[in-house]
């Protein structure tokens, strides 16, 4: 009798790890994660433009300190990316996304016609300060373009994961997991053109 | 021609340029067929050779991938998305390190691009690759001096990330928290599993043990997910217990209908070498680097 306990003990467990595995929760688990990594990477290289601003306009400044609507622009338009503090917990929200992506897409726009100004200053597009800063916002500009693409595959797994079946059926009832934000296709056709420089 | 069929023409022409350019979008990235890929023939066969042997030395000293490739075109696709793509598509670098660099030269867009893999970010800046590119590529190619023009870039690349990381620091093989198992590592530990479960399946006598024995290894393999470790185990597993049986001469009725034979489906992945030529190590790039024109 006590054989026959054990052999179904272990026959139960089993089925368990069986069931678990083959309705997708590790899998489900491991998506979830991969998306909090690409958005963590998403964050970092917004942030890491943000630190690049100070000193661009700055530079800007130095040569175009009328340009005041343009400067006050970027300023203002990275207070409002830099305020909205986004953890991989607030991208179920997508109220909360769309806060971000507009107030991220604000930033690109003005940033965009700063660089544009510069059209205008000879001897601002002759600095080397700022040639190096444009250079290097370029890197970030493009980054955020890899980081992004990779976010966006990243949730379509994801949420791939969350509507087929059978895994459906685990996300809904046992993870209580629901399908993510993700960055729209038209603000990625803007964002995946990176700001023109060129070295003349 | 007469006015009637003035207009169809023109449509026809209109689709024509239409189709082409819809065709002509996405870009095929070429295969690697060696460290200096030079796809619209402006190098000279001893310029090639040289900078192929310098890179080659170079990965040998620093273990860092640097490859280099000459378009005619880009096709209308946009540099750095096409860059990007070569790069991840030919793994420069290695696994771990992601220390791979890609030169890539568009001759017809005249544009310049050093794209950065992960690993080699720290120390080939978006600026070092900026100020390589105006300083070292762009002047020379606007003299006309291509080859020289990527021979002094290519040059300063490996003058830059030389030291980011030595032989030694490649990623030691093995199992490592994290890090997704080889197919060799794979089948070790179906082996492994594939022995214990044959020890067990052959020292229960019963059939049901021996059904227990071998769905428990089943069970394990599968829990690593891995169609290798099943494989293994079930050959293993079946062997040993066969052999087991045999020695000692005893006939053990059924019992052995559930068992290990029934893994997850799928096939063998990946391929295993690549004909003795120049690979990319699995390396991965986040869009690091720069652009220029000339």
């Amino acid at each position: 009798m006590g054989r026959r306990i054990s052999v179904f003990t272990t026959i139960a467990i089993m089925v368990l790890f069986v069931g678990l595995s083959g309705c997708g929760y590790n899998e489900l688990q491991g998506l979830d994660e991969d998306t909090k990594a690409a958005w963590s990477e998403v964050v970092n290289q917004y942030q890491r433009r943000a630190d690049l601003i100070p000193n661009l306009v700055a530079t800007v400044k130095g040569y175009a300190a009328h340009e005041k609507d343009t400067l006050e622009g970027v300023v203002q338009a990275r207070a409002q990316a830099t305020g909205i503090q986004v953890t991989p917990e607030t991208l179920k929200d997508p109220a909360a996304f769309e806060q971000f992506q507009k107030a991220q897409a604000g930033l690109t726009s003005a940033l965009g016609r700063l660089i544009a100004i510069a059209e205008n200053y000879p001897n601002l597009k002759a600095d080397q300060n700022f040639r190096d800063l444009q250079s290097q916002l370029e890197g970030t500009e493009n980054r955020i373009a890899v980081a992004r693409k990779r976010y966006i595959e990243k949730v379509a797994e994801y949420n791939k994961g969350v509507r087929y079946f059978p895994t459906n059926l685990t996300a809904k009832f046992l993870l209580h997991m629901e399908e993510k934000p993700n960055f729209t296709v038209a603000d990625e056709k803007a964002v995946a053109k990176p700001p023109e420089v060129k070295f003349n | 021609m007469s006015r009637v069929w003035r207009e169809p023409a023109r449509l026809m022409v209109f689709l024509g340029v239409m189709f082409a350019a819809a065709s002509a979008w996405p870009l095929d990235v070429p295969p690697l067929t060696g460290r200096v890929v030079d796809l619209a023939h402006v190098l000279p066969p001893d310029v090639a050779t040289s900078l192929t042997y310098d890179l080659e030395a170079h990965e040998k000293k620093t273990n860092n991938q640097v490859a280099v490739l000459i378009l005619p075109s880009l096709e209308g696709e946009p540099l750095e998305s096409f860059s990007h793509r070569v790069g991840t598509t030919w793994k420069l670098g290695h696994k771990g390190t992601d220390n791979g660099v890609l030169l890539l030269i568009a001759l017809r867009e005249r544009k310049v691009r050093i794209e950065v893999g992960y690993g080699l970010e720290g120390t080939l800046t978006d600026l070092r690759s900026a100020h390589i590119i105006r300083q070292e590529i762009v002047p020379r190619f606007r003299s006309g001096d291509l080859p020289g023009g990527i021979a002094s870039g290519v040059k300063a690349i490996l003058g830059t990330i030389e030291g980011s990381y030595t032989g030694t620091e490649t990623p030691a093989v093995g199992l490592r928290l994290g890090d997704e198992p080889s197919g060799f590592e794979y089948v070790i530990i179906g082996v492994a599993v594939g022995f214990i479960a044959g020890l067990l399946l052959s020292h229960g006598l019963q059939s049901t043990r021996a059904l227990l024995g071998s769905v428990l290894a089943f069970l394990v393999a599968q829990f690593a997910s891995v169609l290798f470790g099943v494989v293994a185990a079930a050959a293993t597993a079946l062997l040993l217990w066969l052999i087991i049986q045999a020695n000692r001469g005893r006939r053990q009725g059924g019992g052995w209908e559930g068992g290990l034979i029934t893994g997850p489906g799928g096939g063998f992945g990946g391929s295993f070498g690549n004909g003795g030529g120049f690979s990319g190590g699995g390396g991965d790039f986040g869009g690091g680097g720069a652009s220029g024109n000339w």
